[in-house]
């Protein structure tokens, strides 16, 4: 039986639809996601709520996985990851690649940092497999990857001494900002684009915001005046975005990092203006219920199996940018690549649930 | 705009092309002697007689900075492929290290690889003001317009944030080159494709501001391979492309530092 309609699952296929929506470059509907009002966006949502999901893997305070159990699961979940990863990776070269000779058009094979695969594939190869070689929008998967795979020790960490766990996160993240410390890309040169020392601190926040013990307890007993202190950082971030008042980089003292928005690093203005958009906006669960049922129904769905929805709406995005290339974009092509494609995420969250049901009726 | 498939735009642009290296030639005469570096020419299979591949502008701020330090950061932002297989290793901008390193002795080039391929402008834009400032960039390689040619991005919006950002980045007396559209075949009659491109040039233009001429450059080669019969695969294609337009940027970059040091005597 599937799980109970809820709003971790609901805002996960929330941060689904918007994550498919964002990853097609230029078209029209971009222009109605949140990321458009906030300074940060559904890739902050998507990370933490990864983390929320980890308490599932670990268990309650006085029924805890058993640690062997604990370790082999979130490897397990990290394999799974992975090969998720490394095929819609591959779908995505074998999309460009026949985009290319169908439509004549070379280009297509130096989209999305695809080109090395085609113009050095021996390195680039060895680069997806290390991961230290991933495409554009393809990129989220790989930090999921790592993330997991220090599941085990983020959740020890946290069953020994919960108090500990955000403390600790917080100086990695603190160091890799103040040191710029990055993770190389190869054979391309550059760097990851979703640093996980710095990431790690959303995925942190998820999984400690979860737990009745620690800061997750502490902040269900002070939720009210969080939030009225949330509220005007969400304001702020709204005027913010929508006045570019943006701090100039080039101005704000060393460490610079503390001090400007960036993505790569999920910078300090990122993060606490992502935890106040969760703290305001956790309380309006209720209110979407109430008004919109069916909405939170479809979207609960897609979270409640967010690895193979997350898949299918990167493929999906390709394929929308593909498509609107072809088609030259527009207001109706626009919407009707969006409204297929979030059918499309529905029917992959809808057959994964029907396949669960056909293996326990069997 | 859109002249590229006329069989006589070639000869036209013939005679920008030739006046370029001439005029890099006759800077290295002058100032042969004096001690200062010269030149090489554009490897052979990298000859564009006929294409304006470099629109000449000045790069004031990296002057100030080889004077200053003797050494220059620059920022790479866009969608070119950092990777080359065979003899070229360190991907194509290490031609461009190799070669100002070479060409000025004593010169530290150090290139801050930030592409994220597939990125519109609007999105590079913003990082670009980040990574400048991270980087400490004396000079921004910008490859542009490619990803949003392709994803319909109207011309007017692209226009307003290249010219915003390149704006931004004079006040901060942070140069920057203008790496245009790649050529395709495909797309020599795509309105959209060309309008980006006029855009990238007209901004050049206005904001004097250095710009390569990939899609020239690429058109000229592959016109050129057509007539003397050169077979090669898309791939070859594709990294002969990125080591040419490598060495076009880097005596863009060595043009712009040379004549500031040493300027052509007026005759």
């Amino acid at each position: 039986m599937v799980r109970a309609v809820n709003a971790v699952d609901f805002w996960r296929g929330f941060a689904l639809v918007t994550i498919f929506i964002n990853h097609i470059p230029g078209v029209y509907l971009d222009k109605f996601t949140h990321r458009n009002l906030s300074l940060s966006d559904s890739a902050e949502l998507f990370v933490f709520l990864a983390g929320w999901s980890l308490r599932h893997v670990v268990g309650r305070p006085e029924d805890p996985t058993p640690t062997h159990q604990l370790i082999f699961r979130l490897g397990g979940r990290a394999i799974t990851i992975y090969a998720a990863h490394m095929t819609i990776v591959m779908l995505a070269i074998a999309m460009l690649a026949a985009s290319a000779r169908i439509l004549e058009n070379p280009l297509l094979l130096d989209w999305h940092n695809a080109a090395a695969v085609f113009n050095d594939p021996v390195n680039a190869h060895i680069g997806l497999v290390l991961l230290s070689h991933q495409l554009g929008y393809f990129d989220i998967l790989p930090l999921y990857v790592v993330l997991m795979l220090f599941a085990p020790l983020i959740a020890l960490i946290h069953r020994s001494a919960p108090g500990l766990l955000v403390p600790l996160s917080l100086a990695i993240y603190l160091s890799a900002l103040v040191f710029q410390i990055t993770v190389p890309t190869w054979p391309t040169q550059g760097q990851w684009f979703f640093n996980p020392l710095c990431w790690q601190a959303v995925f942190v926040l998820g999984f400690a915001m979860s737990r009745e013990r620690g800061p997750g307890g502490w902040v269900r007993t002070n939720i009210s005046w969080i939030r009225l202190v949330a509220l005007p950082i969400v304001i702020g971030g709204i005027i913010m975005v929508w006045l570019r008042w943006w701090p100039d980089p080039t101005s704000v003292p060393e460490p610079k990092l503390l001090f400007i928005a960036g993505k790569t690093f999920v910078t300090p203005i990122r993060l606490i203006q992502f935890m106040a958009l969760i703290a305001v906006f956790s309380a309006l669960y209720p209110a979407i219920v109430m008004a919109a049922p069916r909405a939170v129904h479809f979207l609960s769905m897609l979270g409640r199996n967010s690895l193979q929805v997350f898949c299918a709406g990167s493929v999906l995005s390709l394929a929308g940018q593909i498509l609107r290339y072809f088609f030259r974009g527009g207001f109706f092509v626009d919407t009707a690549l969006v409204a297929i494609g979030i059918i499309l995420l529905g029917l992959t969250a809808w057959l994964s649930e029907w396949r669960d049901r056909v293996k326990k009726a069997a | 705009m859109a002249r590229q498939g006329e069989k006589g735009g070639l000869k036209n642009a013939s005679l920008l092309a030739a006046a370029l290296i001439a005029a890099v030639l006759a800077w290295a005469s002058a100032v042969r002697g004096q001690g200062a570096p010269v030149l090489s020419p554009v490897p052979k299979a990298c000859e564009t007689p006929g294409a304006q591949v470099i629109a000449d502008s000045p790069l004031p701020n990296i002057v100030a900075a080889l004077k200053e330090r003797k050494k220059i950061t620059i920022l790479a932002i866009g969608s070119t492929s950092a990777s080359l297989r065979g003899p070229v290793s360190g991907g194509h901008y290490a031609i461009v290290e190799r070669f100002l390193e070479t060409t000025f002795k004593g010169l530290d080039v150090q290139i801050v690889h930030r592409g994220v391929s597939g990125e519109l402008a609007t999105d590079a834009a913003e990082r670009i003001k980040t990574e400048v400032a991270l980087a400490n960039a004396d000079l921004v390689l910008w490859q542009l317009g490619t990803a949003d040619a392709m994803a319909q991005v109207p011309v007017a919006d692209f226009y307003a944030v290249v010219s915003e950002t390149v704006a931004w980045l004079q006040q901060r007396k942070i140069d920057v080159i203008l790496v245009g559209l790649r050529y395709a075949r495909s797309m020599a009659k795509d309105l959209h494709y060309q309008a980006i491109r006029a855009a990238i040039q007209d901004i050049a233009k206005k904001q004097n501001v250095l710009r390569i001429g990939q899609y020239d450059a690429e058109e000229t080669l592959e016109k050129l391979r057509h007539e003397q019969g050169v077979l090669m695969s898309d791939t070859e294609v594709t990294e002969s492309n990125y080591v040419c337009m490598a060495e076009y940027l880097a005596r863009a970059i060595a043009t712009g530092l040379f004549v500031r040091e040493h300027p052509p005597k007026q005759p």
